[in-house]
């Protein structure tokens, strides 16, 4: 059970870093971080040394480039930036989600509504 | 097929990755340390303590250190650490062992390499196909492998050789084959010129040439790398079609690589030729003889290539090509299509054979035609004269290399039984901190394969150097270019093959017993008295060990011993002539462009000069050496003796000069040798051999009778004079007397004597067109010396050039060197054999050795108590030396029964001894014992020193 779990969350934290670079082009590890706690309203109790293992993931795949830099209260940081073969994949990636949301939405919505005996 | 991609992409990236970790890891500390800073700041800009936003943003990142180790688990292969963590480990522990490791890669560096080397050659001689298109479908037609030209035999009934209007018919109707093609049986030594460099003072060079037919290249499926190969059109005419084709190898060495080469003129023996083409770098031919072929040319250039008389008219009578043909598909792979082609070869051969005979055959000899067979003999490897040769010594040579390798692999497991048992507490002790026992197991086989990939890396380069040398005496001193000691892909696998398994062989029993020992849980201190006392279980597999070692190399001695003893026999029996102060040289006449009338004054020449040269002691000239792979044989008819029906009346000939019998010292059992005194214009004389006397007059009448030779140039009738001692003349192990018949070199005619009746004269009134007698030619200088014979090579060369510069002297050897050469095969195969077994028995020996030390160590308490008790010395000595005396028994009786089963394997090898010589088998069997009773006495001693204080105190 427990590696099939850790799957779910890797493939979603994925997406949700693409999705964040997409929008907000070049980022840093914590602001990409702080980017998806945000918009999560806080509901992601998020271990954000994982966003750092996805991060060497998605660079391994070509997905995301990284480069040395200043951020905005001169920090030194490294920051990513999305690729076009990211792009390629965070489309695709959307798309299954959203599928996948829609049906577990309906096939919930069907448990709830037959479930009366 | 994207997915597939993006996997090889992430591959690589942790290879690399893998590559540069530390310069990673530092990257990633920094940009985590950037990352706790950002939050830092952010946390202080909220308001919070220093330290408070400090342990805020650690807790959100989930732990500094931990956020690491995420990262490096990206990047690398996690199931790597572990497999890398034993490679370190296995690293230290064999740098602390540094006398076990270095007799481990040294042994395993000499098995393995001993195995590469031979099975390099086995790959080339062996197994490699000819680089032509489907060689599975070519078939020899009979046996192809030696070569020459015969006379006066039946089709099919003399090995494979064919006549050329035979061959012809065949090209043109190949029946179910897909095609027939011949080539001539033997590839005769040419001289190549520039055709425009007509100045005589460009020195020409030789090359060996091949005739083949017109479709010989088509059949074979071979193209040209430049140009084209020859056609049917060129050898449609007999005597026109002057085209050459090249070998690779002389177009680099001789041509110069010319480019342009194609469309150019060279000459051979003097005849221009055009040059059409190049062949492949791989390309041999079908036969591959000693030297390699440089050129080849169509059989209707006979006359000019071979330097003799055309056989290039119907019934001839002279048998000198092979034939080969190509199978069609489905008779390549059923057996019922198989045989309807060999049906139809053999009625072919029939045929041909009525053909031949004429008109009235009896009943009788039509019994005989319709067994004629002719049989297809698969090549996809073609023919080779190594591989008829060296082949099943090479394969006895792979079987031993093995039993070799076994022998050291015996030897390693048991050294790493005893590692093991040292280390027992060390094992014992990871168990119990919860290493699986998979893992221990894994961390022994990383030692095992570590140690075989490092020695047969070492052995590879061994290979390399022994290949070198195996290469340059089979191939006789000859630039052998068709084989290579560098390794090939095949090698390469087998190597890696052997060393894997090696490793697999020696490391699997130990580790399994390693693993086993957590079972009694040896954490305590007295691991030592447990395997020392109660061990007798534990030293089950050494013994074993120790028992196949002892017959393994006991049957390894028998083999070396029987193949030694063969090779003295060889060496030791008496071949009729001296062997000693003896020098020989092949000289070529024709090649000089001198005719045969031009010999006898050529040969007064070189036997006056050669004479004159200091610390020789008399010099003759002859066709043959006293003994050599090739002859000149014809039928006999004695005067006075009358054959049987079929006898064999086969006699090999030599021409010699004066002083020929004195000089190769074979003496005259009764009346005269043939001397200077008999000449052209004196009565024809002949000296026979005492087998030829005795056979054809028992009453010993034969001097004053006449004997006349089946050869119409030599045809005599001579006069026989003299008796001479029976010589071994060509195979050394040809035990039946070989009949010569010996006829004088100056009383050959110099032009062929008109035969009433032949066509050849009778065709052409031409007057005095007579044709020139080839076989006035010598071809062999032999100079007795009163030194050492090597040391008057320089003095004949310089004599030889001082006649005529352009006269090729092609092989000048002692007679020693001539007689091994013909017998290199024993030679080699019995040197090398003996090596390996020495080497076996070294091992063998190490092991017992090591394992008999080992036990004492071990048995030291016990040894010490008995002594205390107030055992003798000699019952403990008797005790250890028993203890290897049984493994000796053992191994020796079961080692006998598995040796005269193996020697049955070897007995064609064998001569002048059974395959079961008690000699051999009895020396064996005390070498063996010797060895193993020494390398137990020097431990057995030790243990009678042992200190009953001292072994006790440990206690």
């Amino acid at each position: 059970m427990g590696p099939s779990k850790l799957d779910l969350l890797q493939g979603t934290l994925d997406v949700m870093v693409l999705q964040t670079l997409e929008t907000m082009g070049s980022l840093h590890g914590y602001g990409i971080a702080r980017r998806i706690e945000q918009v999560s309203g806080n509901q992601v109790l998020l271990n954000q040394g994982t966003i750092y293992a996805s991060l060497v993931r998605l660079q391994q795949r070509g997905w995301i480039s990284a480069e040395w830099g200043m951020s905005e209260n001169h920090r030194k940081a490294k920051f990513y930036s999305i690729t076009k073969g990211g792009r390629k994949q965070l489309a695709e990636d959307a798309a299954y989600w959203l599928r996948l949301s829609g049906v577990m939405g309906r096939v919930l919505a069907m448990q709830e509504g037959g479930g009366k005996r | 097929m994207t997915s597939f991609r993006k996997s090889v992409h992430v591959f690589v990236a942790r290879v690399l990755n893998f590559c540069r970790e530390r310069q990673l890891d530092s990257d990633s500390t920094r940009e985590l340390e950037s990352h706790l800073q950002l939050h830092i700041d952010d946390n202080l800009r909220a308001g919070m303590s220093p330290k408070e936003a400090r342990r805020e943003a650690l807790l959100k990142l989930g732990g500094f250190e931990q956020a690491r180790q995420y990262c490096r688990d990206q990047r690398a292969f996690p199931f790597f650490e572990p497999f890398l963590q034993d490679l370190r480990f296995t690293f230290r522990s064999l740098r602390k062992s540094p006398g076990f490791t270095t007799v481990a890669i040294l042994t395993l560096a000499l098995g393995i390499g001993a195995n590469t080397a031979i099975f390099t050659l086995i790959n080339q001689v062996l197994l490699r196909k000819l680089a032509v298109r489907d060689p599975q479908q070519l078939v020899a037609f009979g046996d192809s492998i030696f070569g020459g030209i015969a006379g006066g035999i039946d089709l099919g009934g003399f090995g494979g050789y064919f006549p050329w209007d035979f061959a012809w018919q065949l090209e043109e109707n190949p029946g179910p084959f897909q095609g027939i093609g011949a080539y001539g049986s033997f590839s005769s030594k040419v001289t190549v010129g520039q055709a425009t460099a007509a100045s005589s003072a460009e020195p020409s060079l030789l090359a060996t040439a091949s005739l083949v037919s017109g479709n010989y290249f088509a059949v074979l499926g071979a193209q040209a790398l430049l140009g084209r190969t020859i056609l049917p059109s060129d050898d449609a005419t007999p005597g026109s079609g002057a085209v050459a084709v090249v070998s690779y190898h002389f177009w680099r060495q001789s041509l110069s690589s010319d480019p342009a080469i194609v469309g150019k003129s060279i000459t051979i023996n003097g005849v221009p030729f055009d040059v059409v083409g190049v062949m492949h770098e791989a390309f041999y031919g079908f036969k591959q003889e000693l030297e390699p072929t440089d050129l080849w040319t169509p059989i209707s250039m006979q006359p000019a290539v071979l330097q003799q008389p055309t056989m290039l008219v119907p019934h001839s009578g002279l048998y000198f090509l092979h034939i080969f043909g190509r199978l069609s598909p489905q008779a390549a792979t059923s057996k019922s299509a198989f045989a309807e082609s060999q049906n139809w070869l053999n009625q072919q051969v029939r045929l041909g054979i009525r053909a031949n005979e004429g008109g009235s055959i009896t009943p009788e000899r039509e019994r005989e035609i319709e067994h004629v067979s002719v049989p297809l003999v698969p090549a996809a490897h073609g023919v080779s004269l190594i591989r008829s040769q060296y082949g099943d010594s090479l394969k006895i040579l792979m079987a031993v290399v093995g039993v070799v390798l076994l022998i050291a692999c015996a030897n390693l497991a048991n050294s790493l039984l005893a590692r093991g048992a040292t280390r027992q507490r060390e094992i014992a002790t990871r168990l119990a901190l919860g290493s699986s026992r998979a893992r221990v197991v894994r961390q022994s086989l990383t030692e095992t394969l570590l140690l075989s990939a490092v020695g047969s890396v070492l052995g590879l380069g061994l290979a390399f150097a022994a290949t070198r040398a195996l290469i340059a005496f089979v191939s006789q001193g000859k630039a052998d270019i068709t084989m290579s000691p560098a390794p090939n892909l095949a090698v390469m696998l087998f190597t890696l093959s052997v060393a894997f398994v090696t490793a697999l062989l020696f490391g699997v029993a130990p580790a399994v017993i390693f693993a086993r020992i957590g079972h009694r849980g040896s954490l305590n201190s007295s691991a030592r008295t447990a395997q020392g006392g109660g061990g007798r279980s534990s030293r089950f597999w050494p013994k074993t060990l120790v028992t196949a070692q002892v017959m393994l190399s006991m049957l390894l001695l028998i083999g070396a011993g029987l193949l030694l003893r063969t090779l003295r026999n060889l060496q030791d029996q008496d071949y009729g002539f001296e062997r000693t102060h003896l020098l020989l040289a092949n000289f070529d006449e024709s090649l000089a462009r001198y005719q045969p009338h031009q010999a006898p004054a050529l040969h007064q020449l070189l036997l006056e000069r050669l004479s004159a040269i200091p610390g020789v002691r008399s010099v003759a000239l002859s066709a043959t050496p006293p003994i050599s792979d090739g002859a000149w044989s014809s039928n006999i008819s004695p005067a006075g003796y009358t054959p049987a029906p079929k006898e064999n009346m086969v006699s090999i000939l030599n021409r010699v000069s004066g002083k020929y019998f004195e000089t190769a010292g074979i003496s005259i059992l009764a009346g005269r040798p043939i001397t200077a005194a008999d000449t052209a214009s004196s009565l024809k004389v002949a000296v026979v051999s005492e087998s030829i006397a005795k056979r054809y007059y028992p009453l010993g009448q034969a001097i004053g009778r006449n004997l006349t030779i089946g050869i119409d140039s030599v045809r005599g009738p001579w006069q026989i004079v003299g008796i001479a001692r029976d010589t071994k003349s060509g195979n050394p192990r040809n035990t039946d007397p070989v009949r010569m018949t010996y006829i004088p070199l100056a009383q050959i005619d110099l032009f062929v004597p008109d035969q009433p009746g032949t066509p050849t004269s009778t065709a052409n009134a031409r007057p005095i067109a007579r044709e020139e007698n080839h076989d006035c030619y010598a071809g062999t200088i032999l100079l007795r010396t009163t030194g050492d014979p090597a040391k008057t090579v320089a003095d004949l060369r310089a004599a030889v050039a001082a006649i005529d510069p352009n006269l090729p002297l092609l092989d000048v050897k002692t007679i020693q060197d001539q007689v091994s050469n013909l017998i290199a095969n024993d030679e080699l195969i019995s040197a090398l054999m003996t090596l390996f077994s020495l080497l076996a028995l070294l091992l063998a020996a190490i092991g017992l050795y090591g394992v008999m030390s080992y036990n004492v160590v071990q048995r030291t308490t016990e040894i010490g108590v008995r002594i205390a008790l107030g055992a003798q010395l000699r019952t403990v000595l008797w005790m250890i030396l028993r203890e290897s005396l049984i493994l000796l028994v053992i191994g020796v009786g079961l080692g006998l029964p598995l040796a005269v089963a193996a020697t049955r394997g070897i007995r064609n090898q064998l001569f002048g001894l059974s395959a079961i010589d008690p000699v051999t088998f009895v020396s064996a069997i005390a070498v063996v014992s010797a060895i193993i009773l020494l390398s137990t006495w020097l431990p057995a001693r030790r243990a009678t020193r042992v200190d009953p204080v001292v072994a006790l105190r440990y206690e």
